[in-house]
Parts: C-alpha cells; sequence; structure tokens
C-alpha cells in the first residue's frame, strides 16, 4: 500500500466536485433545440462528464502512489508559507470591497502595501510612498489621458 | 506576383508613423514584460485589452503582436543573467546560456541570443508571407466540420502534447470549456450558469481568467513557496559583442533551430517547447565541442533561441489563416481581433486585406526595432531585474486589478480574480499547465458553433465529422496524436512479454 498524498486526493476531488456543478447545471438549462438538433445543453453535459472522468483518473493515480511526472518531493520540500498568502489574500479581498466605497487610490495602495509584506518587506513607509505614487499615476493617466473612468471614492472633492 | 504586392500594402500600413509608434510601444512592453518575472506577454495583452475601444483595430492588433514577439526577446534575457526561465520554451536557454554568464560571458550570451531572435524571426516571417496564402486557398474550401475536427485537434495538442502529463492537460483545457460555457449562449439565447448574477450574464472575461491563471496565482506560489529561494543576477562583465569565433559557431544553430521552430509553430500542434528541445539536442550532436554543452556552450543558447523565436512566428500561421490559436498568447490576440467584431480566418484576408498586411509587415519592422533595443539598450532591461520582488509582485498586483476592474467597473470580477488566482497556485503547485484553460475558454465557444452548424447541415447525423475526408483525417492525426504514445508503449510491453 502506498501512501496516499492528501493535496492530491483533495484536488482530484474539486474535478470531480466541477463535472458533478457543470452536468446538473447542465439539466437546468432549457433545451430550446428548435430544428437545429444539438441545443444549448450539450456541450455544458459533455463538460461535466467530462470532467467527472478526468476526475476519476486523478483519483485513480493518487491511489496508485502520486500524480506521474510531478515532483511531489520537491513541492514539499519547499514549505508553504500561509502568512504570505494571507497578506496577499487580504491585499485582494480588501481591494474588492474598497474599489467602489473608497475608491481606486486608496484600494490601491492597502493591495500595494499588503502584497509588499506577503514578501516580507517591512518597509511600510517607502512602499506606501511608491504605492500612492503609483495610484495617482496611473488614476491620471487612465481618467485624464485615456478617459477610462476609475473610481474617485474618499477623493471624489479633490481629484 | 501578388503576394509581394499584398505585403507592399501592407507595408504601407505598417509605416505610417502611427503604427509605427503602436509597433515600438509594443515591442518595448514586450520586452519589458519578457524580461519581469511574473508577467507575460498574455497577462499584458489582456490587461490592454480595454484599449481596443479607444483604437484602431490595426494600430491596436499591430501593438499586441508586438508585445507577443517582443516578449521571446525579454525572456532570454532573464533566462540568461537569472535561470529562471520564464516560460517552459526558454528552459535550455536557461541551461546554457546562465552557463555562459556565471564563466564572464553574459555579453555574447545577450548577443547571440538577440540576433539568432532576429534571424529566426525575420526568416520565420518572410516563411509566414509566403505560406500565409497557401493556407488561405486552401481553408476556403473548409466548412464547418472541418474546422470543427481542427479545433478538437488544436485542443488535443494544446492540452496532452505540452505539458507533463495528458490527464492534468485535459482537465485544464476542461476547466477552461467549462468557463467559456457561462453567459448567454448567442445561437439560442440561453443563460447557463448564470445564477441570476448579472455579471455572469455577460459571460466570464478573458482578462480575468488571465490575469487570475498567471499574474495572481504566479504572485501567491512566489510569496508563499518561492520566498525562500534567493536568486543571484549575474553581472555583464565586458563587450556584450561576439568575437568572429561566436559568429562563426553561432550562425549554422541560428538556420538550423528557424528551420526545427517555424514547422512546429505553424502546424496546429503549436508550442515552442519541443523545438527548442530538439535544436539543442541537434547542436550538440553536431558541435565540434560537444564537451562545452552543459557548462556554457554557445550554439547551445543560438539555436534553441532560433527556434523559439521562430515557433512563435509560426504559431501565427494558424491564428491568421484559420483563427485557430495554438497557445495561451495567441488566444487572447484572437480574443482581440473579437473585440472589434473580426474572425481571424480566410474571409479576413478577403474582407481585411490590409488590416492583415499590415500586421505581417509590422512583424518585419518590429524584429528591427527588437535587435536595436535588445543589444545597444541591452543595460536598460538589466536594470529592470533589479527591481525587487516585494515592490515588483506588489506593481503587478495593483496593474492586475486595475485592468480587471477596468474592463467593465465590477467589483464583483475582482473577487473573481481572486478566485481564479487561488486556483492557479493549486495548479501551479500540483503541476497542471495552465495555457489550456486560455485556449480552451476562447476557443470552445466556437467550437460549439461549428459543432451546431456541422450538425444543422448533416440534420444531426454525427458521423459528418468522420464521413468528409478532411475533417476525417484531421480526426485521425488527433486520435493518433492523443492515443499514439500510449498504444506504442502498450505493443512494446506485448512484445516484451
Amino acid at each position: 500500500m502506498k501512501k496516499i498524498i492528501s493535496g492530491q486526493l483533495a484536488l482530484s476531488c474539486g474535478v470531480l466536485a466541477f463535472g458533478l456543478f457543470f452536468l446538473i447545471g447542465s439539466f437546468q438549462i432549457p433545451d430550446a433545440a428548435g430544428y437545429s438538433t444539438v441545443g444549448p445543453t450539450h456541450v455544458p453535459r459533455a463538460v461535466g462528464i467530462g470532467l467527472l472522468l478526468i476526475g476519476g483518473l486523478l483519483i485513480w493515480e493518487v491511489i496508485r502512489g502520486g500524480f506521474r511526472n510531478h515532483d511531489e518531493a520537491a513541492e514539499q520540500a519547499l514549505t508553504t508559507d500561509w502568512l504570505a498568502f494571507a497578506w496577499v489574500s487580504a491585499g485582494l479581498l480588501l481591494y474588492g470591497m474598497l474599489i467602489e466605497r473608497a475608491g481606486f487610490i486608496p484600494a490601491s495602495v492597502i493591495l500595494f502595501v499588503c502584497t509588499a509584506r506577503g514578501f516580507n518587506s517591512r518597509r511600510w513607509l517607502l512602499n506606501g510612498l511608491i504605492a500612492v505614487v503609483m495610484a495617482v499615476g496611473i488614476f491620471a493617466l487612465f481618467n485624464y489621458g485615456l478617459g477610462l473612468s476609475l473610481p474617485k471614492g474618499l477623493l471624489k472633492g479633490i481629484l | 506576383m501578388e503576394v509581394w504586392d499584398l505585403l507592399l500594402q501592407g507595408f504601407n500600413v505598417a509605416l505610417e508613423p502611427k503604427n509605427l509608434l503602436w509597433a515600438f510601444v509594443g515591442v518595448t512592453l514586450g520586452t519589458a514584460v519578457g524580461v519581469l518575472p511574473g508577467i507575460g506577454p498574455a497577462v499584458a495583452i489582456a490587461l490592454l485589452l480595454p484599449l481596443t475601444s479607444k483604437l484602431d483595430p490595426s494600430g491596436a492588433l499591430i501593438m499586441f503582436a508586438g508585445i507577443y514577439y517582443g516578449a521571446m526577446y525579454g525572456g532570454s534575457t532573464t533566462s540568461i543573467l537569472l535561470n529562471t526561465p520564464g516560460e517552459s520554451a526558454t528552459i535550455v536557454t536557461a541551461m546554457e546560456g546562465n552557463q555562459m554568464a556565471k564563466r564572464g560571458r553574459a555579453g555574447p550570451a545577450l548577443c547571440t541570443a538577440a540576433v539568432g531572435s532576429f534571424v529566426a524571426g525575420t526568416i520565420a516571417t518572410i516563411l509566414l508571407t509566403l505560406l500565409a496564402p497557401q493556407v488561405v486557398d486552401l481553408a476556403v474550401k473548409f466548412g464547418p466540420p472541418e474546422y470543427f475536427a481542427l479545433m478538437i485537434l488544436a485542443f488535443m495538442t494544446v492540452s496532452t502534447v505540452l505539458g507533463d502529463s495528458t490527464i492534468r492537460g485535459l482537465t485544464a483545457l476542461f476547466i477552461g470549456l467549462g468557463i467559456g460555457v457561462v453567459g448567454i449562449e448567442n445561437q439560442s439565447g440561453q443563460a447557463r450558469f448564470v445564477f441570476g448574477i448579472p455579471q455572469l450574464a455577460d459571460g466570464i472575461e478573458v482578462v480575468t481568467v488571465a490575469v487570475g491563471l498567471f499574474a495572481v496565482g504566479e504572485t501567491f506560489y512566489m510569496a508563499s513557496k518561492m520566498n525562500q529561494v534567493t536568486e543571484k543576477i549575474e553581472r555583464v562583465k565586458g563587450s556584450i559583442l561576439m568575437t568572429k569565433d561566436d559568429w562563426k559557431r553561432s550562425w549554422k544553430p541560428w538556420l538550423r533551430g528557424t528551420a526545427i521552430g517555424f514547422p512546429f509553430g505553424a502546424m496546429p500542434a503549436g508550442g515552442a517547447e519541443i523545438p527548442t528541445f530538439l535544436s539543442y539536442a541537434a547542436e550538440k550532436k553536431l558541435s565540434a565541442h560537444p564537451e562545452e554543452f552543459g557548462h556554457g556552450a554557445i550554439e547551445g543558447v543560438a539555436g534553441p533561441e532560433a527556434a523559439n523565436n521562430a515557433s512563435a512566428t509560426g504559431v501565427m500561421v494558424p491564428l491568421l489563416t484559420l483563427g485557430l490559436p495554438t497557445s495561451a498568447t495567441a488566444a487572447i490576440l484572437l480574443a482581440a481581433f473579437q473585440q472589434y467584431g473580426l474572425q481571424p480566418g480566410p474571409l479576413l484576408f478577403e474582407t481585411n486585406a490590409p488590416l492583415v498586411w499590415g500586421l505581417i509587415a509590422s512583424f518585419y519592422v518590429g524584429n528591427v526595432m527588437l535587435l536595436v533595443l535588445n543589444l545597444p539598450l541591452i543595460g536598460v532591461w538589466i536594470k529592470l531585474l533589479e527591481v525587487p520582488k516585494p515592490q515588483l509582485y506588489a506593481g503587478i498586483l495593483v496593474f492586475a486589478t486595475m485592468g480587471v476592474y477596468g474592463m467593465r467597473q465590477s467589483a464583483f470580477d475582482v473577487f473573481l480574480l481572486y478566485a481564479i488566482g487561488v486556483m492557479g497556485l493549486l495548479m501551479r503547485r500540483y503541476g497542471f499547465p495552465t495555457a489550456p484553460v486560455i485556449v480552451g475558454m476562447i476557443l470552445g465557444p466556437l467550437a460549439e458553433e461549428q459543432m451546431r452548424r456541422s450538425l444543422a447541415i448533416s440534420e444531426g447525423d454525427p458521423t459528418i465529422f468522420i464521413s468528409r475526408p478532411i475533417s476525417g483525417t484531421i480526426l485521425v492525426i488527433t486520435a493518433l496524436i492523443v492515443l499514439g504514445p500510449w498504444l506504442v508503449r502498450r505493443l512494446r510491453l506485448l512484445r516484451k512479454a
């Protein structure tokens, strides 16, 4: 009995879940086939079935000792720094929440500082300064130069 | 000859001052994103897609194409000086070029890569010029079943020939096909997988997926896994010019690399990875100094770099003449055409000849610009490599989110970007290729359309794909490519038993 790599197993189950999602979803699309014999449900159904089959094959590989031609040992030797992941995640999720409320410039500055912290940079002031210059520059270029408007948010009165 | 007349017309378009400017912007941006880790041509073009609403098609497409082949030049700089290949096609350059750099020969390595890329890019563009009209002549006879068969071939080669595992490649392809299905379907008007969310009704933007998988996924991976690894940038000492001996040892590999690379790109099989390895192997075999390979042999940089560039230009053949993208970047270029309501293919050569030939002519111009950008100005690009990682990736994410949000001013897309970024991290961690996702999501809906048209012609009889000689042949070839290696292995096992 070979050791089962739990991460790979979970991921393969995720592929199965995706397959199930598309297969079940395809039955909820009204089939308005009309005179053409293939309606809008066929491709989603094929995608669902395909993913279920592939998911099954992946699980088969995992049970037989892991994904083929994949250096799991090398990946496991590099420990995952979850704190770094959390910092970058926080930056992106805050950006999504703030972009329309606080505006482009504050959201971008927070994203920049959080991401830099994710890469272990603790020079908050310097990073903040770079971020402000960059965000203001992009904002000016896009809003006044190219006419693609980015949200002003809190700085509405100033910009 | 007619081709040269058309090309001459193309030069009239490409040499207009404004188009020259766009070509220059494109190749400069391309070199920059090629040099910078964490952002590649696919992401750069995706982020600039919103500009299509402001620019005319020829200007925008000339710029996008410039980014595409400019990135090939820039990528070699990074692999020689940093030994971290940005993409699989430069692995070989990284091996031999970095060895040269370690021995104080970074200059000649960069030089042979740049000149080799120029030679290969130019010859490949000449081949593209000659070959494209031939393929167009053939392609006008194609109907929906033939296009459907070609698309299946492209799907299978993109997901199974490249990468380490057929199953993982197919996983990526099917996820891409699934993403492509989301939204209002344009033939029946049915909403698929929309769940009442208005942003999903318009479909998932390719920008969000490309930027999520490549830029955000890469940032997650670098932050959480690779930050412990320190990289060393090799210094460029002395002259960057090649000696007489270097030239003598480089010119044949350039030509051989081009000869190997172009056909691989031009076939819907696509991919620059295999030809670079083939070229490396060929040079090692033919070299008068095989013992230098692995310790910085200039042939090992010259050949694969030429093969890489020739193959990149070759990819334009199926893209322009058949509308078939065989790499992630080519798929995004196809999306750029679609933004203008244009569909690459034989018809485009008829209806928009100045646009297509202007684009092809711009490759000649762009390659000359790139030679100048990458030789005398190489120092500028080396400076880019010195941007520290925290600020580099933070900056990339600021641009990435701006592009994704700005596409349709929706915060929903930012959260979607996050989710796709996490998926990109998992795919990278567990060895799934990401390019098939992009090709699947862009080519999937087109393949669905061709399939439905075919079945409308045959009144629902699916044998139409096999009974028509051309589509039948293509499907048989596809089956051989996918099942061939497995069958050969089985047969060998049987013979041994």
